[in-house]
């Protein structure tokens, strides 16, 4: 099914790209908007990421699942934006080490809301919350994170942390 | 005395090892701050978990597929390693139609990137490229860079959206004239909206919520109109409930 699919996406089929789009397309658009930190830089990624999916499906050799090559494509491209705004941000993040603190918020009584708490990652500072999306939503451990970010480990887990402090008093002062 | 951050972190995280993991457990039991620090980090921990996956936008894909043809067309005209793909686009007025939607949905997505990426350049232009003007860089030569860049960005948004408004208007007697008329007022309200923070900007060429504020206008003016055509490039397919999803969100733009 799957070399059938690139086949016909290689030979020019656009319908066959369209059904790839739409079997992968919430799972691209929800990591590169989380990371992102924003729906718009999310759709952005993602054009860039399914053109450059088209342009590269050539070099798909079929080593791997083709959702998990898309997946690592779209992870590198959301990562390469990051880096790219990454030294604009710093001044940010310092903003974020003086903010974030043990002491306690006002009192949340209810569940977190979903949409609430997608608007808090978006308001995640830079740095911590690709971070966070990459342990805490996409479930890879700090070592990895640590790799793909390009930091230490210890940095990653204190990132994290930061981040889960600040969406704790983000959702908690509502 | 609390555990430090790190502790915490492993220990609701579970990657404590059984001897510290105890003597947090001690010390929560006995601090009621801590406790309630780590059931609200708990919370957050499983909150996220239960995230769902968001839907790509509705116009994405109408978009995806212009920038896609415009690779086609360029791979016709330049057969080379370029293009993926050689093979026939759709023959006929669709074709010829597909081109300029592809070419304005080229232009979008390069001005788009290209702007979102231009801080980073800015920022991360190396020294070696500053140093070669031999002289040291004011504010006033910031301030001008910006409102150069601005203005660059400006005309590459207008060149975008003169591009979009001429397929627009060309095929806008393809909607119906309640869904033109709500393009029509919503269009009325951003330009409105660009013209006040292009003000904004004129008076204070540094102030970066007046920058941002335009870029947003400009932004918001080119999202609208790329709908308008998608839902155009969507009622010419015949394809009922597409456009109905795309005017259904048109109606609540510029409101």
């Amino acid at each position: 099914m799957t070399v059938e699919l690139v086949a016909r996406i290689q030979a020019g089929d656009v319908e066959a790209f369209e059904t790839l789009y739409r079997q992968h397309s919430a799972k691209i658009y929800t990591l590169a908007s989380r990371m992102a930190g924003s729906a718009e830089d999310g759709e952005d990624l993602l054009q860039e990421i399914f053109l450059q999916a088209y342009r590269k499906l050539g070099s798909f050799k079929g080593d791997s699942a083709l959702g998990t090559w898309l997946y690592r494509l779209a992870l590198n491209h959301c990562l390469d934006f990051v880096r790219s705004r990454q030294a604009k941000m710093n001044k940010l993040t310092e903003t974020l080490d003086a903010e974030t603190s043990f002491e306690p918020t006002a009192r949340r009584e209810t569940p977190i809301a979903r949409l609430d708490l997608e608007r808090a990652v978006e308001r995640l500072p830079e740095g911590c919350r690709e971070a966070f999306v990459l342990h805490d939503v996409e479930g890879f451990d700090h070592k990895e994170v640590a790799n793909l970010l390009g930091i230490a480990e210890g940095t990653s887990k204190s990132q994290v942390f930061k981040a889960r402090l600040k969406l704790r008093g983000l959702l908690g002062k509502r | 005395m609390h555990p430090n951050e790190t502790t915490l972190n492993d220990y609701v995280d579970q990657s404590l090892g059984s001897a510290e993991r105890s003597s947090v457990e001690q010390h929560l039991a006995a601090c009621a701050e801590c406790r309630q620090l780590v059931e609200d980090l708990r919370d957050v921990i499983r909150a996220t978990r239960e995230l769902e996956p968001r839907e790509a936008p509705v116009r994405a894909w109408p978009r995806l597929e212009r920038a896609i043809r415009l690779e086609q067309e360029r791979a016709d005209r330049e057969p080379g390693p370029r293009g993926v793909v050689s093979g026939p686009a759709r023959a006929g007025h669709y074709r010829a139609y597909a081109t300029w939607l592809a070419a304005a949905a080229g232009l979008v997505l390069a001005t788009m990137v290209g702007l979102r990426y231009m801080p980073a350049r800015h920022v991360d232009a190396p020294p070696a490229a500053t140093s070669t003007a031999a002289a040291p860089i004011t504010a006033n030569d910031a301030a001008q860079s910006i409102e150069s860049e601005l203005r660059q960005a400006e005309s590459h948004y207008e060149k975008a959206i003169k591009g979009l408004e001429v397929i627009a208007n060309s095929e806008q007697n393809e909607l119906d004239p309640r869904t033109a008329a709500t393009l029509q007022k919503n269009l009325a309200v951003i330009d409105q909206a660009i013209s006040e923070s292009r003000a904004a900007v004129r008076a204070q060429p540094a102030s970066e919520p007046a920058q941002q504020s335009l870029i947003e206008g400009f932004k918001t003016k080119i999202g609208l109109l790329q709908d308008t055509v998608a839902l155009i490039n969507e009622m010419r397919k015949g394809n009922e409930a597409g456009a109905a999803r795309i005017a259904s969100g048109l109606k609540q733009k510029g409101t």
